[in-house]
């Protein structure tokens, strides 16, 4: 069971984050203010701290640098009132691993840690596997029941992203975030066709569907219930 | 940009014409009446030298009289004074006038002869006289004439010195005229060269102000004053629209949430589609609020240090790859025309955004069959982009309109989107100091472009 570490001043918006973790499994620890949250994170145990931008006396940003200047490497999730692009830039440059404005919906903050976790697990195999879908890392090949499958890098790069992170869901902007890598609102339906044109591709007739849209949310690749 | 003000055009330049103008004519005037009232004095006084010789000759007896009047004659050197003796039949008996005068009244009074007279020793009479003739009492005409070169001489003095006095003041004033009209000239232009930041709504400049407190300086001061007024309303006005999004966006949120939680409980019974309904309402008004801050968060950004040189061809190759299956699954032709540009300075993940924006629109509102293009190319001041789409156009008085927020054109509200596209793509290019430009497509669509100003205003810092 994952443990996470919740650096928060704002006691509603912690107790909104220790809920939605708890409900996805994971154990979560709650502290209010910076100096202790550093505390916490070096004694170690954790496996990634959510970090709030904003905190009385030593800010967000001092906390993970001072983590990173002592080589701690735990996955960071920064959550922060300040949505400005610099800010973000900022937020990153100084190590965070991902970066979540306030307010936010709490299922997309879950999904965000549980992607972090999965990309900071240790990958044995170049391989990975979801039922009969296949994906070979080092050779940019996927399979589909046992059919080679002919993809464009983008969406290459789609596959790769919902496999790594397989059975969770993923909402629009964390895919465009993550596969295209830019970070504002696409606004139209733009990741909707690009998945279309994918699940064209792997979800082909006869076989079970394994790309899954999630209303209101996002879309999920996993094996067909 | 509008041309600069032009010297000759100046309000300095205008008065020092017009004074000069009227400087002229009352000059004329003046030294006009002044040559009239002196050729009348000068005119009376040969008159009356004339009337005088006249009146002393004319009692002379008639056996001294022929010599009198050819002496008369020979006693003005000048040629002024020309005298001489008819007999009845108009024959000269003596003096030095040729021929009896043409036009002559022997009534004793002057007259003027503008033909003048005719005298012996002069081969033809070309300046007009005055002249008098009086009968004797033997019938012999006696004539004495005065030419009247001494009066038009004077004329001529006068209308030399007026020439050159004009010449020696107007030439000179019109040129310190000019002169001093640079001055002003040149502070309106640097009044022109302030107001063009604040035109493109910077509202943060100001126009110089000199310490001579002049009247440029006090309408300087007054828009000044007024900017400062606009900048700080203006500040309000945004300031609560920010609040309102940004206030309402935490229990907006926590509303989503919980109607989310509800509707996965409720998965598969009838209320659950209302809950996704009322989930897709929500998503719409945050999405809308999310614009709206990220307009005032691009609007406040100054140009910043993390810029960096993008390569816009690589921006819009992507932008390209992102939109072409979109395009491709509404049927329309998405074509992207790339000349090489040169690197520019910004943050390629904005241009992205812009353009990302503009193509969305673009195919939006471009109907199956149509062509939707995005086109690059490199004019004299930097690199150039038009995103030209098929579709119904922006009218001409709607052009200004389109990049307000929450603008929406009569054409675009039957398309959903929240009318902050555009705002967003016009902070974006503005940020970056280029110019967006609204346009007709070779098509009857949109043209929306990106350029660069006439003066290019990406400062190398």
């Amino acid at each position: 069971m994952p443990r996470i570490l919740v650096i928060e001043d704002d006691e509603v918006t912690a107790r909104e984050i220790v809920t939605e973790l708890a409900a996805h499994g994971m154990v979560a620890d709650w502290i209010a203010t910076g100096r202790a949250g550093l505390e916490h994170a070096l004694a170690g145990g954790y496996d990634l701290i959510t970090l709030d931008r904003m905190l009385p006396g030593m800010s967000g940003i001092d906390v993970i640098t001072a983590l990173r200047e002592r080589r701690v490497e735990t996955p960071v999730l920064m959550i922060s009132a300040l949505s400005e692009v610099d800010e973000r830039v900022r937020g990153l440059r100084a190590g965070g691993d991902d970066y979540l404005t306030k307010p936010f919906a709490p299922d997309e903050m879950a999904a965000r840690v549980e992607v972090l976790l999965r990309r900071h697990q240790p990958q044995a195999e170049n391989r990975l596997r979801v039922a009969d879908l296949e994906l070979d890392l080092v050779r940019h090949v996927a399979w589909r029941d046992g059919q080679p499958l002919s993809l464009l890098p983008t969406e290459y790069r789609l596959l790769e992203f919902l496999m790594r992170n397989s059975g969770q869901v993923l909402s629009r902007t964390m895919i465009f975030e993550h596969v295209w890598g830019f970070h504002f609102d696409p606004g139209t339906n733009v990741i909707d066709v690009h998945i279309g044109r994918l699940r064209r591709k792997i979800d082909v007739a006869g076989l079970p569907a394994l790309i899954h849209t999630v209303r209101g949310s996002g879309y999920r690749l996993a094996p067909a219930d | 940009m509008r041309p600069l003000i032009d010297v000759w055009r100046s309000a300095t330049s205008r008065l020092i014409l017009i004074y000069g103008a009227l400087f002229v004519v009352w000059s004329v005037v003046l030294l006009g009446a002044i040559q009239w009232e002196s050729s009348r004095y000068l005119t009376h006084v040969l008159d009356e030298i004339v009337s005088q010789r006249m009146q002393y000759l004319g009692q002379m007896d008639e056996a001294h009289l022929p010599q009198a009047v050819d002496a008369a004659g020979t006693l003005d050197p000048h040629g002024i004074m020309s005298a001489g003796l008819f007999d009845t039949q108009g024959r000269p008996l003596a003096g030095n006038i040729a021929s009896l005068p043409q036009g002559l009244v022997a009534d004793g009074r002057m007259h003027l002869l503008p033909k003048g007279v005719l005298r012996m020793d002069r081969l033809r009479s070309d300046i007009s006289a005055r002249a008098m003739g009086q009968r004797l009492h033997g019938g012999e005409l006696l004539v004495l004439a005065k030419d009247t070169s001494t009066i038009d001489g004077l004329g001529a003095i006068i209308r030399r010195t007026l020439l050159w006095g004009l010449s020696l003041t107007v030439i000179p004033g019109l040129l310190g005229g000019l002169l001093l009209s640079r001055g002003p000239a040149r502070r309106i232009r640097a009044i022109q060269l302030a107001t063009e930041p604040i035109q493109r709504g910077d509202l943060t400049r100001r126009l110089p102000v000199s310490r001579r407190g002049d009247e440029l300086d006090v309408l300087a001061g007054i828009v000044n004053t007024m900017l400062g007024e606009i900048e700080r309303l203006m500040g309000e006005v945004k300031g609560v629209c920010d609040n309102i999004a940004h206030d309402l966006r935490t229990p907006l949120t926590r509303l989503r949430a919980r109607l989310y939680r509800a509707q996965q409980q409720l998965d598969g019974r009838p209320e659950a589609e209302l809950m996704e309904a009322c989930v897709a309402d929500i998503d719409a008004v945050l999405t809308r609020f999310r614009a709206l801050l990220r307009v005032s968060e691009l609007e406040d950004r100054h140009r910043s240090a993390c810029f960096s040189e993008v390569d816009l061809e690589r921006v819009l190759q992507q932008v390209h790859d992102f939109y072409a299956p979109l395009a491709e699954d509404r049927g329309l032709r998405f074509v992207l025309e790339l000349a090489p540009l040169v690197p520019l300075r910004g943050d390629a993940h904005l241009l992205f955004e812009a353009f990302a924006n503009l193509v969305g629109n673009a195919i939006k509102f471009t109907p199956a069959g149509g062509r939707v293009l995005l086109r690059a190319q490199m004019e004299r001041n930097g690199p150039r982009v038009d995103v030209v789409d098929g579709g119904p156009g922006i009218p001409a008085g709607e052009r200004d309109s389109v990049t307000r927020r929450f603008y929406r054109g009569d054409n675009s509200r039957s398309t959903p989107g929240s009318g902050l596209g555009l705002s967003i793509v016009s902070a974006i290019v503005r940020l970056h100091g280029y110019a967006l430009e609204i346009g007709d497509g070779d098509g009857g669509g949109a043209c929306i472009s990106m350029h660069c100003l006439a003066e290019p205003a990406v400062e190398a810092a």
